[in-house]
């Protein structure tokens, strides 16, 4: 080891050089970041009330989120709102070290199922103590049904969503021509037309499908089929009953007739196109369950071919088909909503923003305006009747669809439950062990219940 | 060591294939943060950047609050150095020059700490540091580091060791009181050691990411660590722009290694051979 | 004890005091209260309630099923366990050859090194880009040699599960890249295998040359055995490192485990069991286990370590 070393001391000079060539270094660091380089969106002025708002968006989002903060808090004199944006999966993590931390945020922008969890442990404000009553009654109706069933728990608000998410099932109507297929309307049309295009008995790997169900859409489809994930008057939850046993053995039916190793094959190409590339514009399927987001992104290649001369290609989109007995116009919903912690300092500030995003009390023009610049779904018909937001429909009517499907009370997101994200997590992996390890569909759903219901009832005591 | 044998040409060749490819991906990083952000999407693997975009640097460091962020790790930086010299050199002089009942057991104790995983505590301990209202400040992250850490203490005591009894004995004797004899007799002495162990604390509070993960959740106060990973969630599309902030929070510690290399090899042998 | 003996007992109570108070507040406190919760419900915000060995049944259930924990410790013991042995082998094939007298020792010892000197953040960074199935630079190389491209921290696959090759879907996954990862930060450990050889006495390699052994002889009978006290540190070190390896598995796993929980570590998982599912008592109850395992697995190690590792004599 010794004889790779120098074995003498560098002679003195040269050590002279490399201190003052470090301290030199060191200095001009540490002047660099000593110098004050706040975003000035993080400079409270003195007179106002500051407002810390967590929100996990990213990207182009992320402009837009700025937008309505600097709006809002051009709109008045009272408060200042600080975004600070938590990006990647675990905002919900870092929410709940702050409260336990004792040094939450004073409201917040999330996604995941967490308000029941939350609130039952007494870690959120419901809005009636941010809120008058008068308010309260006015939001009951305000609200589209599934954004008053996300941010409820126990009979009690305590999350006023701002924005919704829902599925619908796109085509590719150029390939559903191809075949002289009409966009299905019913689940047996769906699966003649999957059948169609990708007969099961094909020599090769197919390399387009008609249709795949995603593990993940158990939620939907369970819902499109009558099901319901938890029975309220029961306290128990009701993963594997009958309707959603159908819904996942039709969705396993499709592992049977192609093979469990090929569909798992394909959903992980789907996974690894690049950018999160929306695998019906790739090419890789005829009909495709996606949000409204997607809308977007074909009206974007549309007008790409356009601006080349070329025809655009077709797509559209319909309602979830359901099966008879199924619920029509319905599936799984999720919403972005506030809530503010426990501990906030500022909770009147942060109720003041909350309905000037959401639109609520009066602010219909602001939410209209800031769900037609991110294309984002609004909690409540007053906004979308807003002239403002109207006219961005009739911009785009493939996002309209979603927009339709909102207000429809077959819409229905994850159960209000506690340990809700488990349940959540849960159906996903029994529909996985259906589809790709071709368990039967009624063990599979019956084993998540099981353990999901001895969870709830351990956190809920 | 010194054995005058030719060496095979085999074995040249082989460690002239392994260094390419120890050395490719930090080369790969160096040339994306130079390359514009068309050229890596739409070939991107061109090895040389078609324009040398020295613009993407510029970029990261104002698209995140870098100095910021640097301003915060060098904190957190120096306030854990100071705390790990403190607390282990006091321990480490305690465990070789002071003699006290149970001394080896005690050591044997405190060596077994290292073995300990860091999640078993992890929970009582934000709770802990919450109590005493750390949350939220770098503090949760440098307090911990003026009551010792079993790793820096070994390292200490296996210098302290080196150095002979007779010194402190002869100042003992001299009627010099232990703090004297620790402040003025063995820290100077010790100084490689302390430098080593100084190294390693910068190093791991430089590198550190669970702590803030845990405790700190207002961007101003991030380090980079943390500060570079939200922005790579937030950016994980532009390449080029990742690649030259994690250059950026590289480059330190290379400079580091190559201005302190003796020390840092020296402390990374003396942990191996030891143990 | 005299009163001499007393004072000193006395001053050096003084100077532990940092590491005692820390040692009590930061260590034993918190060991004891983790094992306290591991029999609660617990998640922080309302008080504890005991649960008896609830948590553990649980554990034990779901070892059994192979769900999440089962998941998560054979995540864990597949990162170890191949992450492990191969910085070993190739450590020390590296330190061995650099110990020869190439030409370059320093530039290469300085090339091995620095990789472990970039920071796991950094370092998890690039190589999400260099393993990027499309884009990154590894598949690239192994498409002009004509070999499909895996899928690496977009894949399930388990490159050293053997059987998945003869069902002809073997392939490189995420932990496939981890272990690459952890193998290119393998400098730090060379190091002290190469501090190690050269303290191995060179009459050693005379003497053995005068009785007519090869070079393969001699690495077997004198460099391994020598070696061997270094490697077997190196190698329970190493170990409890693996099982305790959180940032680069965070980043690449999107902070989830992603894709499909083949990157959901032990320590990922209690993480997240205490702070996303805010359930303490049940991520105490994992942390424990582990803990436990590690102190066995060290133990055992250390019992059949006289079999294989080599100790000099006291003159050591």
């Amino acid at each position: 080891m010794n004889d790779a070393l120098p074995a003498n001391r560098p002679p003195r000079t040269r050590r002279v050089v490399k201190i003052v060539l470090a301290v030199g270094l060191l200095l001009s660091v540490a002047g660099l970041a000593l110098r004050d380089d706040r975003d000035p969106r993080h400079q409270v002025p003195a007179d106002r009330a500051e407002v810390v708002f967590w929100h996990f968006w990213g990207g182009k989002d992320r402009a837009v989120v700025d937008e309505i903060v600097d709006r809002f808090n051009a709109s008045q004199q009272e408060f200042f709102v600080r975004p600070i944006a938590m990006p990647g999966s675990n905002l919900d993590l870092k929410f709940f070290l702050s409260v336990a931390g004792e040094d939450p945020p004073d409201v917040i922008n999330q996604d995941d199922p967490i308000v029941a969890d939350w609130a039952h442990r007494e870690a959120l404000v419901p809005l009636d103590e941010l809120a008058t009553r008068d308010e309260i009654a006015e939001l009951a109706d305000w609200l589209f049904p599934a954004a008053r069933t996300i941010g409820s728990y126990d009979g009690r608000l305590y999350a006023l969503c701002n924005g919704l998410d829902v599925r619908a099932l796109y085509y590719n109507a150029d390939v559903l021509a191809e075949f002289d297929l009409e966009p299905p309307r019913t689940i047996d049309e769906l699966t003649a037309a999957a059948l169609r295009i990708a007969p099961p008995d094909a020599k090769q790997p197919h390399e387009r499908y008609g249709y795949l169900p995603d593990p993940r859409r158990l939620w939907s489809w369970g819902i499109v089929f009558g099901g319901s994930f938890y029975d309220p008057a029961m306290g128990r939850i009701t993963a594997d009953s009958q309707p959603i046993v159908g819904a996942l053995s039709w969705m396993a039916s499709f592992s049977h007739a192609y093979g469990a190793d090929q569909v798992a094959r394909f959903r992980k190409g789907d996974q690894a196109l690049p950018g999160a590339a929306f695998p019906l514009l790739e090419g890789r399927y005829a009909m495709i369950m996606d949000g409204q987001w997607r809308a977007a992104e074909i009206t974007a290649v549309q007008q790409a071919a356009r601006r080349r001369g070329q025809s655009p290609p077709n797509y559209g989109v319909v309602p979830l088909p359901a099966p008879p007995g199924g619920k029509q116009d319905a599936g799984w919903v999720n919403g972005n909503f506030f809530v503010v912690p426990r501990g906030a300092r500022n909770t009147r500030g942060a109720w003041a923003f909350m309905k000037f995003w959401s639109g609520f009390g009066g602010h219909e023009a602001e939410a209209a305006r800031a769900c037609a610049a991110g294309g984002w779904i609004p909690a409540s018909a007053q906004v979308v009747a807003h002239p403002k937001f109207q006219a961005y429909l009739a911009a785009n009517p493939m996002f309209a669809t979603f927009v339709e499907l909102a207000g429809s009370p077959n819409q229905v997101p994850t159960p209000g439950v506690v340990g809700a994200q488990f349940l959540q997590d849960e159906v996903t992996r029994a529909a996985e062990d259906a589809m790709y390890k071709l368990v039967p569909p009624e063990e599979a759903l019956r084993q998540i219940t099981r353990r999901v219901q001895i969870r709830m009832e351990a956190a809920r005591e | 060591m010194n054995r005058k044998r030719r060496t095979t040409w085999w074995a040249q060749a082989i460690l002239a294939v392994a260094a390419a490819l120890f050395a490719t991906p930090l080369v790969w990083m160096l040339l994306t943060s130079f390359k514009p952000a068309e050229q890596i999407a739409a070939d991107p693997h061109r090895v040389l950047p078609v324009e040398w975009r020295a613009a993407n640097y510029v970029e990261a460091v104002t698209t995140m609050p870098y100095f910021r962020y640097l301003r915060n790790s060098l904190l957190l930086c120096a306030g854990s150095v100071v705390g790990t010299l403190w607390s282990c050199s006091l321990a480490a002089y305690a465990f070789t020059r002071l003699r006290w009942p149970m001394r080896n057991q005690v050591f044997g104790v405190m060596v077994a700490t290292m073995l300990l995983p860091w999640h078993v505590t992890m929970i009582p301990r934000f709770l802990l540091l919450r109590e005493l209202g750390l949350y939220n400040t770098l503090g949760a992250l440098i307090v911990p580091t003026f009551f010792g850490e079993a790793f820096s203490i070994f390292l200490l005591r296996q210098f302290f060791l080196t150095i002979p009894e007779e010194i402190s004995e002869a100042a003992r004797l001299d009627g010099c009181s232990e703090w004297r004899i620790f402040w003025r007799i063995m820290l100077p002495l010790a100084r490689p050691a302390l430098a080593t162990v100084a190294l390693f604390q910068f190093i791991a509070s430089w590198n550190d990411f669970n702590g803030p993960l845990l405790y700190l959740n207002d961007p101003s106060r991030f380090p980079l660590a943390y500060g570079l990973e939200q922005f790579v969630s937030s950016y994980s599309s532009q390449t080029n722009l990742l690649m030259a902030s994690a250059v950026l929070f590289t480059l330190p510690m290379v400079l580091l290694f190559f201005f302190a290399q003796r020390t840092f090899i020296r402390g990374i042998a003396t942990t191996g051979m030891k143990g | 004890m005299s009163a001499i003996r007393m004072r000193a007992a006395w001053t050096a109570l003084l100077f532990l005091l940092p590491w005692l108070a820390g040692f009590f507040a930061l260590v034993v406190f918190p060991f004891g209260a983790s094992l306290y919760w591991s029999f609660q419900q617990y998640d922080m915000l309302t008080p504890p309630r005991y649960v008896g060995t609830a948590n553990y049944a649980r554990l034990a259930e779901e070892l059994v099923t192979g769900e999440r924990f089962g998941q998560a410790a054979w995540n864990t013991a597949y990162y170890a366990l191949l992450s492990v042995p191969l910085s070993i082998v190739l450590g020390v094939s590296l330190a061995v050859m650099l110990s020869w007298n190439v030409r370059g020792r320093a530039v290469y010892r300085t090339i091995f090194f620095l990789p472990s000197v970039v920071p796991a953040v950094a370092s998890s960074i690039l190589w999400l880009w260099l393993l990027d199935p499309q884009a990154g630079l590894v598949n690239y190389v192994l498409s002009l040699v004509g070999l499909p491209g895996p899928g690496w921290f977009n894949s399930t696959a388990e490159a050293a599960w053997l059987p998945a090759w003869f069902a002809g879907n073997g392939g490189f996954g995420s932990k496939d890249g981890l272990v690459l990862m952890s193998l290119w930060g393998v400098g730090n450990f060379m190091i002290i295998y190469l501090a190690a050889l050269g303290d191995i006495p060179p009459q050693l390699y005379e003497a053995a040359e005068l009785d007519g052994a090869g070079p393969v002889r001699r690495f077997r009978h004198i460099t391994l055995p020598m070696l061997s006290p270094v490697i077997f540190f190196n190698l329970v070190m190493g170990l409890i490192q693996a099982v305790q390896a959180f940032t680069q598995i965070y980043i690449v796993s999107e902070g989830q485990g992603a894709p499909a929980g083949s990157t959901l570590v032990l320590s990922l998982y209690i993480f997240l069991s205490a702070f996303k599912y805010l359930d303490m008592g049940y991520a105490s109850a994992i942390a424990w286990l582990v803990f436990v395992v590690i102190v066995a697995v060290t133990v055992a190690l250390f019992r059949t370590s006289h079999r294989w590792v080599f100790y000099q004599g006291a003159g050591r």
